[in-house]
């Protein structure tokens, strides 16, 4: 391993752990506060809530928190790639592993100081500005908040051992450190998982809203599919972050050893982002399903009611996505001998991601104008109304699913010949699950609309089950079929056009964008309700703003985002300017 | 410096169109539903007419159930229940079985659908003991006449968890969630139109629309006012007023359909 520190480093290291422990030492004093004020402060007591200047306090505090969510999936999501990254190297003794998961890591020295700093921006506007929930929720949760702030500490530890260990310690004891990492970093936010969805699905308390049992108060409906959702979401996250990192420094660089090293950087960061990309969907059906076992009020309000326009927004966001990784992996094939052989499918792809893209984004009720709406009868057309329903868009969402993982697959095939006897008969074998899976998702969708929805609902199950299985069957077939594969030619890493890496940054701007409304419509689905059935929001912001609302403040909240990732890029990139580039062309 | 910048602007143009995105869908505040104040002495029909804005507003009923569709949504269809709610469980008078089906719904589920309505007089929906007979009045009103009055007895009236009202002294009733009566306002369509009585504004009185016109009728006479025309009313007025007032822009499809039921259901004076 390389020993890349710098004195600078070491400065920064100081700034990095004292913010962190100035936030710990903030929420501690805003906890005893809050308690103290709950026991004892009538003048406190009667305060319920204030009033942040200017934008009010709820636009204030969801723009905090929903940048310090981003920051936080960041920075739990990086070290939880890294260390896999590492892994690789070190099993395979190739260094450009170690120098790229290093360099991932170089990303969250900064990122972290930044993910404290707004977790006690955080912190400090919710006990100001909402003190009668936060002394609420203080009571229920007062005792996880002990073991929160030791993870944290511990995190800080881990974190910068983990970074500045690099290169010193034997690397086994260096993988266990970032193995210790991502385990506390995964406690920190089942814990403050807790907090938010207790919010949304209350349990473990009395009909008054009084603690009864605190571990199902932690453990209630939607506490683990939100852990499972925010862990794979955070990973897509982070890796689109990196991805761009690496995007940003190969448009920036001066020399092909960089742009190698960086357009490789990039790849490996969006391949991590889409490879989390594709459960995803079926992590929020498990979400989706525990919210509508906990109250299908709850559940009708997010998916048929209130909500369900926000959904076509989420559809046009997550159909841009499949079509930014298709894009640049497309792209990507021109830079590896070989590939030409494919450029002909890629037409057909496109066509089955445009007209799934299309199916997915299609509303049941349509905008109309008078005559419009006259001449179908209604809000609903004849014909696109029928695709406007979950049987038809978790049908496309498969198919989409499914044809970005052929265009993976296409990639890797890309400069590989395979060498096997049973090579045709294993590419038969691939077609042939591939067509029985699009058929058969399909024969689910179209059935979909004879059955009684408690029977429909259900059938989303078996279309993921497929689509789950036929991926994971194909690619161990793809495995043995290209083991000791004829290599055609050498990937030209660097030889991208940078529209390739524009690409890249859509990825990750659309994913920010995509965090904060699903984060908008995590907290607003609760409506009037800051704990759901349990304490009403009689503030004057207990409304649920119109969606364009949300997007203007979804869209301030990612420009934010990314000046600050704009001030953390480039002082990362201070560090490793000398160095990337020799050691890709030492180790290449 | 120039890649930055560029980088920067890109960043900036994929957002704006994003926010264009969440301009171009439908835009609707949602206001936390309010309670509504009873006078002691509602006729049961007035009692009823409450409990239609309830069943549209408060109760969120209609977010599952429907009124006289010809498919059932989540939940089954209420047009009829009227009548048919006395017959639905031995032992049960219509009144018994509504007010079962608000405060206990799973007690009985109607064949070939699936449990999971929540309790009227819990949160979230949380509507009081009052309202609750507010609602059972207008569901008698369905396919039936109503006959409960706010000094009718439930068997289950007290659990309420949130008594946020009481019964307030006469003097009016306020649907201060806003139900179909208060789109007329908003839309000024009662500047011409009479909904309460019969006699001729600008326009002619609606207070007897439904018994004129079916609920197409209705649609067509509010998105084309011009197709057909009241005999003795001058054509154009009400398309040109409706349109100077962004009327069509405005208008929701929910608030639409809340508007033509309303309509539907004023039959005069039978």
């Amino acid at each position: 391993m390389a020993n890349c520190e710098l004195p600078a480093e070491r400065r920064r290291a100081c700034l990095g752990f004292g913010l962190p422990l100035a936030f710990l030492l903030l929420a501690a004093s805003l906890v005893l506060a809050a308690n103290g004020a709950q026991e004892g402060g009538a003048v406190t007591k009667a305060v319920e809530y204030r009033h942040f200047p200017v934008i009010g306090s709820r636009v204030a505090v969801w723009i905090i928190a929903q940048l310090h969510l981003m920051f936080g999936a960041f920075v739990l999501a990086v070290p939880m790639f890294a260390l896999i990254i590492e892994f690789i190297g070190y099993k395979t003794g190739d260094k450009r592993y170690d120098q790229l998961a290093y360099e991932f890591t170089r990303l969250l020295s900064v990122s972290f100081s930044f993910t404290a700093s707004l977790g006690a921006l955080l912190t400090f506007m919710l006990f100001i500005l909402y003190p009668k929930v936060m002394n609420y929720l203080t009571q229920i949760f007062s005792w996880t908040f002990f073991p929160y702030v030791l993870l944290f500490f511990l995190e800080a530890v881990f974190l910068y051992s983990y970074y500045y260990g690099w290169g010193k310690f034997h690397p086994v004891t260096h993988l266990l450190i970032g193995l210790a990492l991502n385990l506390v970093g995964i406690g920190i936010i089942f814990i403050a998982d807790a907090w938010l969805t207790f919010m949304n699905t209350p349990r473990g308390i009395d009909q008054a809203g009084h603690l009864v049992n605190l571990w199902e108060a932690i453990n209630n409906y939607i506490w683990m599919p939100i852990n499972i959702h925010r862990l794979i979401a955070n990973i897509s996250f982070g890796g689109s972050i990196a991805a761009a990192y690496g995007a940003y420094r190969f448009l920036a660089s001066s020399t092909p050893e960089e742009r190698a090293h960086y357009d490789w950087m990039g790849y490996v960061g969006n391949f991590i982002a889409i490879s989390a990309l594709l459960p995803l969907p079926f992590a929020g059906y498990w979400l989706g399903t525990e919210i509508y076992a906990y109250s299908q009020t709850l559940g009708v309000v997010l998916m048929g009611g209130t909500f369900s326009w926000l959904f076509i927004i989420q559809a046009v966001l997550i159909g841009n996505l499949f079509l930014a990784a298709n894009y640049y992996l497309w792209v990507s094939m021109q830079r590896i001998e070989g590939a030409e052989r494919y450029y002909r499918f890629i037409k057909y792809l496109l066509a089955s991601i445009t007209l799934c893209f299309l199916v997915w984004a299609t509303p049941h009720s349509l905008v109309a104008t008078v005559q419009e709406a006259r001449a179908m009868g209604g809000q609903h057309h004849p014909i696109l109304g029928v695709l406007g329903v979950m049987s038809a868009k978790n049908t496309a969402v498969n198919i989409l699913i499914l044809t970005t993982y052929i265009s993976f697959l296409l990639y890797r095939r890309g400069n590989k010949e395979p060498t096997v006897s049973w090579a045709r008969t294993g590419n038969l074998i691939q077609f042939a699950i591939f067509a029985f899976a699009v058929v058969f998702v399909i024969f689910l969708g179209v059935y979909g609309y004879f059955v009684e929805a408690k029977v429909r609902i259900r059938l989303s199950v078996p279309q993921v089950l497929t689509v789950l299985l036929t991926m994971i069957v194909v690619t161990l077939i793809d495995v043995f079929m290209f083991k000791n594969a004829r290599i055609k030619g050498p990937i030209r890493w660097g030889e991208m056009p940078a529209r390739s890496q524009y690409a890249l940054f859509f990825i990750a701007i659309t994913f920010a964008w995509t965090m904060g409304l699903m984060g908008y419509v995590r907290s607003g689905m609760r409506q009037h309700w800051h704990v759901y059935n349990v304490m009403k929001d009689t503030s004057p912001d207990a409304y649920t703003p119109t969606l364009g609302f949300a997007a203007n403040v979804i869209t301030i909240t990612v420009l934010i985002f990314f000046s600050f990732i704009a001030v953390i890029f480039w002082l990362t990139g201070l560090t490793s300017k000398k160095s990337s580039g020799a050691k890709w062309e030492a180790s290449a | 410096m120039r890649t930055t910048i560029k980088i920067f602007l890109f960043t900036v143009a994929v957002s704006l169109f994003y926010t264009y995105v969440g301009h171009m869908v439908p835009q609707k505040e949602f206001h936390p539903p309010m309670t509504i104040e009873l006078r002691a002495d509602l006729t049961p029909a007035e009692l009823a007419e409450i409990g239609r804005q309830i069943v549209a507003g408060k109760g969120t009923c209609l977010t599952c159930h429907t009124i006289g569709a010809d498919k059932p949504g989540r939940f089954p269809d209420l047009g009829g229940i009227g009548a048919r709610a006395a017959h639905r469980k031995p032992g049960y008078s219509d009144v018994d079985y509504l007010a079962e089906s608000l405060y206990r719904p799973n007690a009985y589920i109607v064949p070939g659908f699936a449990p999971g309505m929540p309790q009227v007089n819990k949160p979230p929906i949380g509507l009081t003991d009052q309202e609750i007979l507010a609602v059972i009045a207008y569901l008698q009103s369905l396919g039936g006449t109503p006959t409960v009055t706010l000094k009718t007895k439930l068997k289950w009236a007290g659990e309420t968890a949130t008594q946020e009202t009481a019964p307030a002294p006469a003097g009016g009733t306020e649907g201060a969630g806003g139900g179909p009566q208060a789109l007329f306002t908003k839309y000024l369509c009662t500047t011409c139109h009479k909904l309460d009585a019969p006699g001729k504004l600008v326009g002619p009185s609606l207070y007897d629309v439904g018994s004129r016109l079916s609920k197409g009728e209705i649609y067509e006479a509010i998105m084309d006012p011009d197709a057909t025309v009241a005999p003795g009313f001058p054509p154009g007025i009400m398309s040109a007023t409706l349109k100077a007032n962004k009327f069509y822009q405005k208008v929701t499809p929910a608030e639409l359909k809340a508007m033509v039921d309303y309509l539907a259901s004023l039959k005069g004076d039978k």
